[in-house]
């Protein structure tokens, strides 16, 4: 039987409809609340991990991030230039580089930092701090990298080439003209890499380490064991990553719609 | 009309020379051997069909481009001497581009400054009273604190004037400086370029403006295919061309109307 647009969009308005209330009631009718409350939500067991989740966990997680990411940022500019250099071998080596921290899980980077190393060069003992700066920082450098050369590459080439031709040094022309203009476009990007690296801190957990060096997941996780409280502090570690990534995200999309409306 | 204000003393001025120019992007030779002069104070328009590697020629001046091949002296320099200071010497030698090519981060004035500070190390107060001066020039002078993209695209095109002429160079090159220009803001451009050659401008002109080069040229230069074809005075060149090539150009330019299409 043909339908008119408006007798179609009517139909699938009622279906949408019916599915929605249908999973809501299956879900009310099958859940047991007393258990599931007591293992999502047993808020009242929790005092033990406070405030040390916040103190500790909560400031070590921002720590991580921001110790990583300036490792990180730092790497990924030089991988930048280098893509971008005329000697070959640069090329070829960040290339290699960024596929290969692409292209494999954080985790294992972090395992053979923690672990591979000080068994393989005894007397290499790092810190929990740099071994987590080392490891999160090589994997976003590769990310980072292509990043900042997509926004280099992005600001025309006669921006460059006004700057040379008013006498400055190319050096000056990407320091004062390119590298602004790049800046904006690369924001939100970077915004996203901060807040992968937030979550990414959280693998710092398969570290042995110090209580003074858990960071959010590794209290939560302990709080499981420990606590009685099914995974309720994974839970509140959870939100509290949130507090962190969900600003993240509206200040990114902020600048975003402020450089779309300027365009400078 | 615009009103260009105080037309200023003579400017210190820089020829140029080029010899044997060759340039090939790949296997495409687009440059085949250019011989060309300006004298200090003359004004040289370069016309010619697309492709015919006009645009190459200029930023080979100031060498933007690489040449294969040839010698080019400007002023004092052999810019193609390897060992020869570029940027000093593109601090004497000013460039207007096709698209303007502002710094939309900076302020129409911040444009102006920002070589004079951080090149010719001029204190902050002296760039802005040079940018100014230079703004003024060119009648816009009371848009100092816009952005680039607050202003039509012949506005942008005086500012990017403005910019080059406030580095005090002695010789300016023009890449068609009004071919990405809304017909009526053309004539305000060309307003300010031939105030500056009154003023007694060194400058090489890439243009599509035929009563421009015959009015403001002291020569004119008609390439095709990478060579120089015919040059002369530009009453001659453009008036009572001789080579078959430029009058076959010049009629398609001055009468687009009536081209016909061979088949
Ligand atoms: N960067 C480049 N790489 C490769 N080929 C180029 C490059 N720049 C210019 N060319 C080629 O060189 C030739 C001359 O180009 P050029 O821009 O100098 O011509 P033009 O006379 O300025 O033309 P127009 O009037 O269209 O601006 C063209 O065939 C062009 O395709
Ligand atoms: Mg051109």
């Amino acid at each position: 039987m043909a339908m008119t647009t408006r007798q179609r969009a009517r139909l699938s308005k009622i279906v949408q409809i019916i599915i929605f209330v249908g999973v809501i009631v299956a879900v009310l009718l099958k859940v047991d609340w007393k258990i599931l409350g007591s293992t999502f939500f047993a808020f009242d067991k929790l005092g033990p991990i406070f405030p040390e989740l916040i103190t500790v966990g909560l400031k070590n997680t921002l720590y991580y991030t921001a110790i990583s990411f300036a490792f990180g940022l730092v790497l990924g500019l030089l991988l930048a230039l280098m893509k971008m250099a005329s000697f070959a071998p640069y090329r070829w080596f960040a290339t290699g580089f960024i596929e290969f921290f692409r292209g494999i899980p954080a985790i294992l980077v972090l395992i053979t930092f923690g672990y591979g190393i000080p068994t393989a060069f005894p007397g290499t003992n790092w810190p929990q701090p740099v071994v987590v700066m080392v490891s999160l920082g090589l994997v976003s450098a590769a990310y980072i990298a292509e990043t900042l050369r997509a926004g280099l590459q992005a600001v025309p080439k006669g921006q460059s080439e006004a700057a040379r031709s008013l006498g400055m040094p190319a050096w000056r022309a990407m320091v004062t003209i390119v590298i602004p203009q790049a800046f904006k476009i690369v924001l939100p990007p970077m915004t996203n890499e901060v807040i992968l690296l937030t979550k990414d801190s959280s693998l710092a957990f398969i570290l042995g380490a110090s209580m003074a060096q858990y960071e959010m997941t590794k209290f939560g996780r302990d709080g499981i064991t420990s606590l009685g409280a099914g995974i309720t502090p994974l839970i509140v570690a959870g939100a509290l990553y949130l507090v962190i990534t969900v600003p993240l995200s509206l200040i990114a999309r902020k600048f975003e719609s402020r450089s779309a409306r300027t365009k400078r | 009309m615009t009103h260009i204000s105080n037309i200023p003393a003579n400017f210190k001025a820089s020829g140029v020379s080029i010899t044997g120019l060759r340039k090939s992007y790949g296997s495409n030779e687009v440059l085949k051997g250019i011989d060309l002069e300006v004298k200090p104070g003359e004004v040289v328009c370069l016309i010619g069909p697309s492709g015919s590697g006009k645009s190459t020629l200029l930023r080979c001046v100031n060498l933007l481009e690489k040449p294969n091949e040839g010698k080019i002296h400007v002023g004092g320099f052999e810019t193609t001497d390897p060992d020869v200071d570029l940027d000093k010497m593109r601090q004497n030698v000013g460039m207007v581009f096709q698209q303007f090519n502002l710094f939309p981060h900076l302020t129409v004035t911040q444009n102006c400054t920002v070589a004079q500070t951080k090149v010719l190390k001029r204190p902050a107060a002296q760039a802005k009273e040079v940018a100014q001066k230079n703004l003024d020039r060119v009648g816009l002078g009371a848009f100092g604190d816009r952005y680039p993209d607050e202003l039509s695209g012949g506005q942008q095109q005086r500012v990017a004037i403005a910019r080059a002429l406030s580095m005090d160079p002695t010789l300016m090159l023009f890449d068609e400086p009004t071919s990405a220009l809304d017909p009526e803001t053309v004539g305000e451009v060309l307003a300010i370029m031939r105030s500056l050659a009154k003023a007694g401008m060194t400058m090489l002109v890439v243009t599509h403006e035929m009563s421009f080069a015959k009015e403001v040229a002291d020569r004119v230069i008609f390439m095709d295919g990478g060579v120089v074809v015919e040059e002369g005075i530009a009453q001659d060149v453009i008036g009572n061309p001789q080579q078959p090539r430029t009058k076959d150009f010049l009629k398609r330019v001055l009468d687009p109307t009536h081209v016909e299409i061979d088949t």
